[in-house]
């Protein structure tokens, strides 16, 4: 058995070392911009090599496949898939897990998204509005646009996107004006680099609760759900800082987090299968691989759809993946079999905790970010408990530089979320730069504070919501506007 | 006594001028004699102070001459208090707020090479500004200046080429607490009420000897001294706004426990229950919950909010008094009133107000109880409380303080009772003022 990973990251990484488990022993191999040092390792060990090549590029990929002659493609990022790599792969006759670049538009295009929610009426829709002129959208910002979200249309690797609560009748001058001048920096900067989409900028409403993943694996028929996490995307401590991809990640005991219900999963994971059904439907293709909802409970619907990853989450994919006790590569063919149905996953019951390390300078510089040689110390976070999964670091000459993103991310599991945060953050601190350039995480992500933040807001949204269903209001938007009369707004 | 407050947007979009001015209106009841605003915007320093309440002081104009993506402001109970303190030139300006007193004055002055006759705020800011010239590293020099402070310093500092320090002392006597907006900023200020007005979420409180570090690209934050929490008791009983959390603790809570407590002690037979306003209320309305006996508003101010506690002159105060109270006279007229105050500095207010109770209103009896501890100290520690021999606790028992200011009885609460309220354990509350520890 031959297996290609396509990706560079933590979470290839963690796909590659799940792929390492398997009963089948397969040769892997894989496909990186950048050398990664923890998949390098794996791929030497099993015989395999990584290969240092431009991952967006289907001939490319394909071609790769094909000398190689492997049996299996797993393709870890959004942008091969956007790019049509799995179309090709499937072209010439490559089995692949990924998503075809028709289906992966739930990822790419948020308003394909959005839209598709509306079309088939599937719970945790949001109201948005989609812009293909910076005029309307500006117009739209003047007269209605209050607490919303502002983001590209397109997925532009986590950038761009603004929330804005605009509650404050006294503030809302000054809100305005970030709101236009964000809105036009999206316009002619952001999505000035894409061309292949029509939407630039989607404004939303803004909701507010507490976030969570949902990761699966699809045969385009049915979904097998793996337990949620929740990531932290704020960049500094006290949640605060632009937008990251990530910073790190929670999973509970018991498959679930502290503060969603049993029920709510199981509601988020059915929201889930609707949309797959609908893209299905939409796209009229097969797909197979990978979707995720990124979720949120909020007071309009309970479980929320914020947005779709075609593909694991990063770093959610490193806290669920060392916990699969089922075969990954047996789960990779019921998916090409279309047998995925059958397919019963199993997780040691363990809480876990990820912590990324981001060179300063991610999210914004990432110029200033990039190149600077990284000291780990991986014996000593062993002995501690705790895992390394390699992300943005390149290796050159021996050494290890990073590349301008989350460099790695510290993995460690416990009886607790709390007792694995102790024990991540006790590592962090063998990760080091050689130049002397600060590293920064989060020593908040775990912590007994902020458990019990999320918990208070989790309590806070799901008694609103829970009133919701009683009337039987859920989803809807009901109001009375003096002069107007009463507004009801449903699909 | 001060408030302080600092904001940083790590977005060049935004312009905080107004969200400060917003937030120091959330803080005007710390100080109501001087405010200021210093803004960055990642070339040079902006600096407006003037005497008088936020809302008179700043306009339109000033504001939007004040434009920038991040600053600092305070309001001051005393009319000298000029800050935001500017320093430096154009290479190199900081400005800086602060709140607190400290002890190692001459220390520094002689380490710094400093003018004697400098404020504390002038000392902290000449010395940040000396380290930052020599390591030309405004986290490390920042670390540097508070390391070497001795006593009670809440400090928020910019440069301008967007850098901001904070950090509360070891002792925390003063509050500080941190908070967020989106994915844009980052807050910090004496009370969370202020983050509340600015329509921001309140994180977390900044611990007693942390500092934090701020830039576009990080927020680092670091336990630099051993915590050795003092929290002023005077914050909970009088000084902070009901609606603010400090030091994880909800001042609203604090006196509903106090109204309980009274409550418990003193059990008087009377008509109903008044508290003076504002601070006093919610141990009224505790008390009347706890004794069944009926409350009522009593009192209605005339023009805005004044803290005459901490006025700086006497005939300032009686004018704030005077517009405060004004009574509602159906309340009292023939009936036996407990009127609850939230603390007797001196006397005279409690003294004007039942002899109108009385002699001109009618009232049948007046018991007076006081949801905080006897005064009878100054505060080493700068919060304004008058000298000794203007504190009738520190002379009079409650008998005498009954006679001298007409009523039928009066009470405090003991220290003990008002560690009990605070929940936290003895060692960690300041009652200096109380006569405590």
């Amino acid at each position: 058995m031959r297996v290609l990973i396509v990706g560079g990251g933590s979470r290839e990484h963690a796909i590659t070392d799940a792929f390492y488990r398997s009963v089948h022993e397969p040769v892997i191999y894989a496909i990186s911009s950048n050398a990664n040092p923890g998949i390098l390792r794996i791929c030497k060990k099993t015989g395999g090599e990584l290969i240092k090549g431009n991952i967006n590029d289907p001939m490319f990929v394909a071609d790769m496949a094909e000398k190689l002659s492997v049996d299996l493609v797993f393709i870890g990022p959004e942008e091969p898939l956007f790019h049509g790599v799995p179309d090709e792969l499937e072209h010439r006759g490559v089995p692949v897990i990924g998503l075809n670049s028709k289906a992966s538009e739930i990822e790419k295009s948020k308003a394909f998204m959005r839209r598709l929610m509306w079309k088939y009426k599937i719970p945790g829709r949001l109201r948005f509005k989609a812009f293909k002129s910076i005029e309307d959208a500006l117009a739209y910002i003047e007269e209605y646009a209050e607490s919303v979200a502002i983001k590209p249309a397109r997925q532009a690797g986590g950038k761009g996107v603004k929330v804005i609560a605009d509650i404050q009748a006294y503030l809302k001058k000054v809100k305005e004006e970030v709101k236009k001048k964000h809105a036009e920096r999206i316009y002619s900067q952001i999505m000035a680099r894409y061309r292949d989409i029509e939407d630039k900028i989607l404004i939303e409403e803004k909701v507010e609760g507490p976030e969570y993943t949902i990761q699966c694996m699809t045969d385009g028929e049915s979904v097998l759900p793996f337990p949620p996490v929740q990531d932290n995307k704020h960049a500094f401590e006290m949640e605060m800082g632009p937008e990251t991809g990530g910073m790190g990640s929670i999973s509970g005991r018991g498959n679930i987090l502290p503060f969603i219900t049993e029920e709510e999963y199981k509601e988020s994971v059915k929201i889930i299968e609707g949309v797959v059904k609908a893209l299905r439907k939409e796209v009229n293709q097969d797909f197979r691989g990978v979707i995720s909802g990124q979720m949120m409970l909020t007071m309009i619907w309970g479980p929320t759809i914020i947005e779709f990853y075609a593909r694991f989450g990063d770093p959610e994919a490193v806290n669920v993946l060392p916990l699969l006790e089922t075969d990954m590569i047996d789960i990779c063919e019921a998916i090409l079999s279309r047998k995925l149905h059958k397919v019963k996953l199993k997780f040691r019951d363990k809480a876990t905790v990820v912590k990324a390390i981001a060179p300063r300078g991610y999210p914004n510089r990432r110029d200033l970010a990039k190149g600077h040689p990284l000291i780990i110390d991986e014996k000593k976070i062993k002995e501690l408990g705790g895992r390394v999964f390699y992300g943005s670091v390149n290796l050159v000459n021996g050494k290890m530089l990073t590349g301008g993103s989350r460099a790695v991310e510290i993995y460690a599991e416990g009886e607790s979320i709390e007792k694995a945060a102790e024990i991540a953050e006790k590592c962090v601190r063998y990760v080091r730069t050689a130049d002397g350039w600060a590293l920064f995480h989060r020593s908040d992500i775990g912590s007994p504070i902020s458990l019990k933040r999320m918990i208070e807001l989790a309590e806070l949204v799901r008694s609103v919501y829970t009133y919701r269903k009683s009337r039987g209001i859920l989803g809807k938007y009901i109001d009375w506007i003096p002069g107007r009369g009463k507004i009801v707004y449903e699909s | 006594m001060s408030g302080l407050i600092g904001i940083f947007a790590f977005d060049e979009l935004w312009n905080v001028s107004r969200i400060l001015y917003y937030g120091l209106l959330g803080l005007q009841h710390r100080g109501q004699e001087r405010a200021g605003i210093a803004t960055g915007n990642g070339k040079e320093i902006r600096v407006f102070s003037k005497n008088g309440l936020v809302e008179n002081i700043f306009n339109e104009k000033i504001l939007s001459e004040l434009r920038g993506w991040y600053g600092i402001g305070v309001v001051s109970a005393d009319p000298n208090d000029e800050q935001p303190i500017l320093v430096g030139d154009n290479s190199k300006q900081i400005a800086l707020v602060f709140s607190g007193k400290i002890f190692n004055r001459e220390e520094l002055i002689t380490e710094y090479n400093l003018e004697n006759t400098l404020r504390d705020c002038e000392i902290i800011a000449q010395c940040l500004l000396k380290e930052f010239g020599e390591v030309d590293d405004f986290k490390e020099a920042g670390l540097n200046v508070v390391k070497k402070i001795k006593g009670v310093s809440n400090i928020i500092a910019i440069n301008n080429t967007g850098e901001m320090i904070v950090y509360r002392d070891e002792i925390g006597l003063k509050p500080l607490v941190v908070g967020s907006f989106g994915f844009d900023y980052g807050v910090f200020a004496s009370e969370s009420c202020a983050i509340d007005v600015i329509g921001a979420d309140l994180k977390a409180d900044v611990q007693p000897g942390e500092f934090y570090y701020l830039n576009q690209y990080t927020v680092e934050r670091e336990q630099i001294k051993e915590p050795k929490p003092k929290y002023c008791a005077y914050e909970y009983v009088y000084l902070a706004r009901p609606d603010s959390r400090i030091n994880g603790i909800w001042i609203y809570d604090v006196r509903r426990r106090i109204g309980e407590i009274l409550a418990e002690k003193y059990k008087i037979e009377a008509d109903l229950v008044v508290g003076i306003p504002d601070t006093a209320i919610p141990f009224s309305m505790a008390y009347a919950n706890k004794t069944k006996i009926p409350v009522e508003l009593g009192f209605i101010s005339t023009g805005r909010k004044i803290r005459t506690a901490i006025k700086p002159n006497q005939f300032e105060r009686l004018i704030g008094v005077q517009l405060k109270l004004n009574p509602i006279k159906p309340v009292f007229r023939g009936k036996k009133v407990i009127i609850i105050d939230d603390s007797v500095v001196r006397g005279t207010t409690t003294k004007n107000t039942v002899s109108l109770l009385r002699n001109r209103i009618g009232a049948k009896e007046v018991h007076i109880l006081v949801g905080s501890p006897r005064i009878v100290a100054g505060c080493p520690y700068g919060v304004e409380i008058p000298p000794k021999d203007e504190l009738i606790a520190a002379h009079l028992s409650e008998e005498e303080v009954a006679i001298v200011v007409g009523a039928d009885s009066f009470h405090w609460i003991s220290n003990d009772d008002l560690v009990k309220a605070l929940g936290l354990k003895k060692e960690n509350v300041c009652l200096k003022c109380f006569g405590g520890e």
